[in-house]
């Protein structure tokens, strides 16, 4: 998909979210399972495989989030793996999270985490990447336990690490 | 040639000479004149011719009145001295044929004898020529086997001297390939030293960084975690 149609996509999802009042945690939730859709094959390739009917995938993604998530982000994500973009489905979001960021003159601070992080820890995070990068930030956590501890935060192209994983990496490399 | 032909010549003259004037001395002796003897010898003859004897008997009787005794008769003819007219007239014959040689034989005898004498001097001359022709091609081969036996001594000498650089030249890159060889085994096995111990040092890595992982996992329980997290962003916020 172009770029240009996954501003536009990001674009009508924004809008839909935000006419709907709860554009925060739709925001959020289509943040998580877009990293979620990154990290597994299975279910990348279920909801895109073209072999599948599409009433089959959308039945899927209602199973998985249907009474966990906003009802907004179960409707947003079927509607847009009815129309055949569940490839797209990042990048959408992606773009989605950065334009509300851009919005509200912020910058997407994307964390990564072993764990799942408080408030007032994400709080003070916020407030922390603020005063390192100088910008104001919209903090979105990934629980990822592969970073086994510490956190990775990424604020545009710079990359702060503190995991204990690149920790461990780093003692490799120093052999 | 020439003076042999005027030695038979004079030889010739000098023993026609001795014949003709031998008779005349001995015609010379006895009493009678010549003319009476002629005539005393005719008169003999005659009376001989008439009694029906021989023409010796006539000569016995002219010796007898010329003084000779009849043993004189018995004399036989001298047999180097012949009778004046056969010496004459064989003289003469010598001395025609003599003439008639010289003017015709001897010269063509003496141009054949000449033109042998060229010939063999011709002959000889060839023959000097041929020998020194040969002499000459001999030493022109003297030359050259001389010229063949330098050139081939001069063409082993450069065969030998082609064979010793080329020996040398082997010799030498024998060497440098040698040298090649171990240079490349040594940074090789250098090189395989190098990548066994980075080898070595991965997997110890590996191995100690998988144990560290481990020990991490274990030991990672909530509160560590949150330690963990409150470091960090003390860390940022710090920064």
């Amino acid at each position: 998909m172009s770029d240009g149609r996954s501003h536009a996509y990001a674009g009508a999802l924004l809008v839909v979210a935000r006419s709907e009042g709860s554009l925060e945690e739709v925001e959020d939730e289509l943040f998580r399972f877009a990293r979620v859709l990154e990290t597994n094959d299975e279910l990348r390739t279920t909801l895109t495989d073209a072999a599948l009917p599409v009433s089959r995938r959308q039945q899927i993604v209602e199973d998985l989030l249907g009474g966990r998530a906003n009802p907004i982000t179960t409707a947003l994500l079927s509607m847009v793996v009815g129309t055949g973009r569940a490839r797209d489905l990042a990048a959408i979001v992606d773009e989605l999270v950065r334009l509300s960021a851009a919005e509200g003159n912020k910058e997407l601070a994307e964390v990564r985490s072993a764990i799942e992080l408080t408030d007032d820890q994400k709080q003070r995070l916020a407030v922390a990447l603020e005063a390192a990068t100088g910008k104001k930030v919209e903090l979105k956590v990934i629980i990822d336990p592969s970073v086994l501890g510490g956190l990775v935060a990424q604020v545009g192209d710079t990359v702060i690490d503190g995991s204990v994983k690149t920790r461990l990496q780093q003692l490799q490399t120093a052999f | 040639m020439r003076i042999r032909t005027r030695v038979m010549f004079a030889s010739s003259l000098l023993a026609v000479g001795l014949v003709a004037v031998a008779p005349s001395a001995y015609a010379t002796e006895g009493d009678f004149s010549e003319e009476q003897v002629e005539e005393i010898t005719k008169e003999a003859e005659e009376i001989a011719e008439q009694n029906g004897a021989s023409g010796y008997d006539a000569e016995c009787i002219a010796i007898l009145m010329e003084g000779g005794s009849p043993d004189d008769c018995h004399e036989s003819p001298s047999p180097i001295f012949p009778a004046t007219d056969e010496l004459v007239w064989g003289s003469l014959s010598f001395l025609v044929l003599f003439l008639l040689m010289r003017k015709y034989a001897f010269p063509s005898i003496k141009k054949g004898m000449n033109d042998r004498s060229d010939r063999i001097r011709s002959d000889l001359d060839a023959a000097e020529q041929a020998k020194s022709e040969a002499a000459t091609v001999l030493e022109g081969y003297r030359v050259q086997m001389a010229d063949a036996q330098s050139e081939a001594g001069r063409i082993i000498d450069e065969a030998r001297q082609t064979a010793e650089a080329l020996k040398k030249d082997a010799a030498a890159r024998l060497q440098t390939e040698l040298a090649e060889t171990r240079s490349r085994a040594a940074t090789d096995i250098e090189a395989a030293k190098v990548q066994a111990t980075a080898d070595l040092k991965g997997e110890l890595a590996t191995l100690a960084v998988g144990a560290a992982s481990a020990v991490v996992n274990k030991n990672l329980d909530p509160a560590t975690q949150t330690q963990l997290i409150e470091d960090y962003i003390a860390s940022v916020g710090a920064s």
